[in-house]
């Protein structure tokens, strides 16, 4: 299956997703400080680091639902500051909740989404991703009456409906069973081509997936083997 | 357009909100008629006050139900991650706020037409209540965003919204009295009503991108 775009990189490092020195501030707490990281197109990040640590507020970062105290990122070739629109375009978030419209069945609700994005080939693709992700049977019943795995499994077809280059993921197994952390594998984690950054607290699972991990520590990026320059990565 | 017809289909899905503010909105009306002697007085006066206090408490009551129920599932920070600007988005919502108080409006006229035994579903009534919709549904949308995360936001909203919407629902009131043949000064209230609703609606497009920044 097809998922990812063609990729845009920053032209100094050849990096997709850079950020430098990104700081986010609340109150007088620094949440994410200065964390400067390159990351290679197609390369697959775990996120690692205590609760708290930072990495949920990293992700919104990158994802522009929250803006940064000090410096900037760059995410397929859109800085965060200056061109918010297109990097969005360029995403995919799959987040701690599913964020469906519970009322809808999941074709609407992969409908409605297709539509935002301008998804050009929206039913085939509608139905590609329901099929893939084991939803299909169950497309017209209201998201309400699924299962928290159905919900995670939507979320997922959701996150890659409009082919991003870069899926960021807070926790992606969480609520899946075996067969459904298998299809997250397959679908996201695993497919070439696709740059994932993925915050994460199954360590055991990292090397099924991880082509290098950035971890944090208060805020702090204390180790990072995905860097362009500087691990495995890629 | 996607956001709109979303959001109607929701509305029509998950009646609880819209149908509890039609429920108030009805509710209030026929409490009203029940208070007011008809056989010994001429209630009109007291009309323009009736409806407007009706359509501002259940356009609160509704709007604030749109965003809060956005907010707990999450499906707001979807919106907000897609390309579509907040400015759209807000439209989108706004947009879909006024088509749904519209109804609920129409609705209560109609109602109060039979209870009161007066006209009030006139051309000149339905464009002074779509001027006023529009003026109170951008501002409580707006407000509703801003207040969809907090504690209490039941209380808050109306607590914000109402100071706010003292000048629309002064010029809707005078408006519509004029509209009922009532003497209601000689200020253009239409244009006034008409100056505050494009001042409320431009303002809150400037500010909803603002209101959702974290």
């Amino acid at each position: 299956m097809a998922l990812a775009r063609p990729t845009r990189v920053t032209a100094s490092t050849g990096a997709i997703v850079e950020t430098r020195a990104l700081t986010k501030r609340y109150g007088g707490l620094d949440v994410v400080r200065a964390v400067s990281i390159a990351l290679p197109p197609g390369s697959r990040t775990a996120l690692i680091g205590a609760n708290g640590a930072g990495k949920t507020t990293l992700l919104a970062l990158l994802s522009t639902l929250v803006a940064p105290s000090e410096g900037d990122a760059t995410v397929a070739g859109h800085s965060l500051k200056d061109r918010p629109a297109a990097l969005r375009r360029a995403i995919g978030v799959l987040a701690h909740r599913p964020m469906l419209y519970e009322e809808m069945t999941p074709l609407e609700n992969l409908g409605f989404f297709a539509r935002l994005y301008s998804v050009t080939d929206a039913e085939a693709r509608i139905e590609e991703l329901l099929r893939a992700t084991g939803v299909w049977q169950r497309r017209h019943e209201p998201v309400a009456v699924l299962s928290r795995g159905y919900h995670q499994r939507l979320a997922l077809a959701r996150a890659l409906l409009h082919r991003p280059a870069v899926l960021l993921a807070d926790e992606p197994e969480t609520g899946l069973d075996p067969e459904g952390v298998e299809m997250l594998d397959e679908l996201a984690l695993t497919v070439p081509g696709l740059t994932v950054i993925a915050a994460t607290h199954r360590v055991d699972r990292i090397e099924a997936w991880a082509t290098g991990l950035v971890r944090l520590e208060h805020g702090r990026a204390v180790e990072d083997t995905a860097s362009i320059g500087v691990g495995a990565s890629a | 357009m996607a956001v709109v017809v979303k959001d109607l289909r929701l509305a029509w899905r998950d009646r609880a909100g819209w149908a509890s503010a039609g429920a108030f909105a009805t509710i209030a009306v026929l409490t009203y008629s029940f208070a007011f002697d008809l056989a010994t007085g001429d209630v009109r006066p007291l009309l323009p006050g009736v409806l407007w206090t009706t359509f501002l408490f259940a356009g609160i009551f509704a709007g604030g139900q749109s965003f809060a129920r956005e907010s707990e599932e999450g499906t707001f920070d979807a919106l907000l991650l897609s390309p579509v600007s907040p400015t759209m988005i807000y439209v989108g919502k706004a947009l879909a706020n006024v088509l749904a108080m519209l109804m609920i409006e129409f609705a209560q006229l109609v109602l109060a037409t039979i209870l009161f035994d007066t006209n009030l579903v006139s051309l000149e009534l339905l464009v002074i209540v779509i001027i006023g919709t529009v003026g109170a549904v951008s501002l409580t949308t707006l407000l509703s965003t801003m207040s969809a995360s907090m504690r209490g936001r039941a209380m808050l909203l109306p607590v914000m919204a109402l100071p706010l919407l003292v000048p629309l629902l002064i010029g809707a009131v005078r408006a519509t009295g004029a509209a009922l043949s009532l003497d209601a000064g000689t200020a253009p209230w239409t244009l006034l009503l008409g100056v505050f609703a494009l001042w409320s609606a431009m303002l809150s497009v400037l500010l909803f991108p603002m209101a959702v920044e974290r």
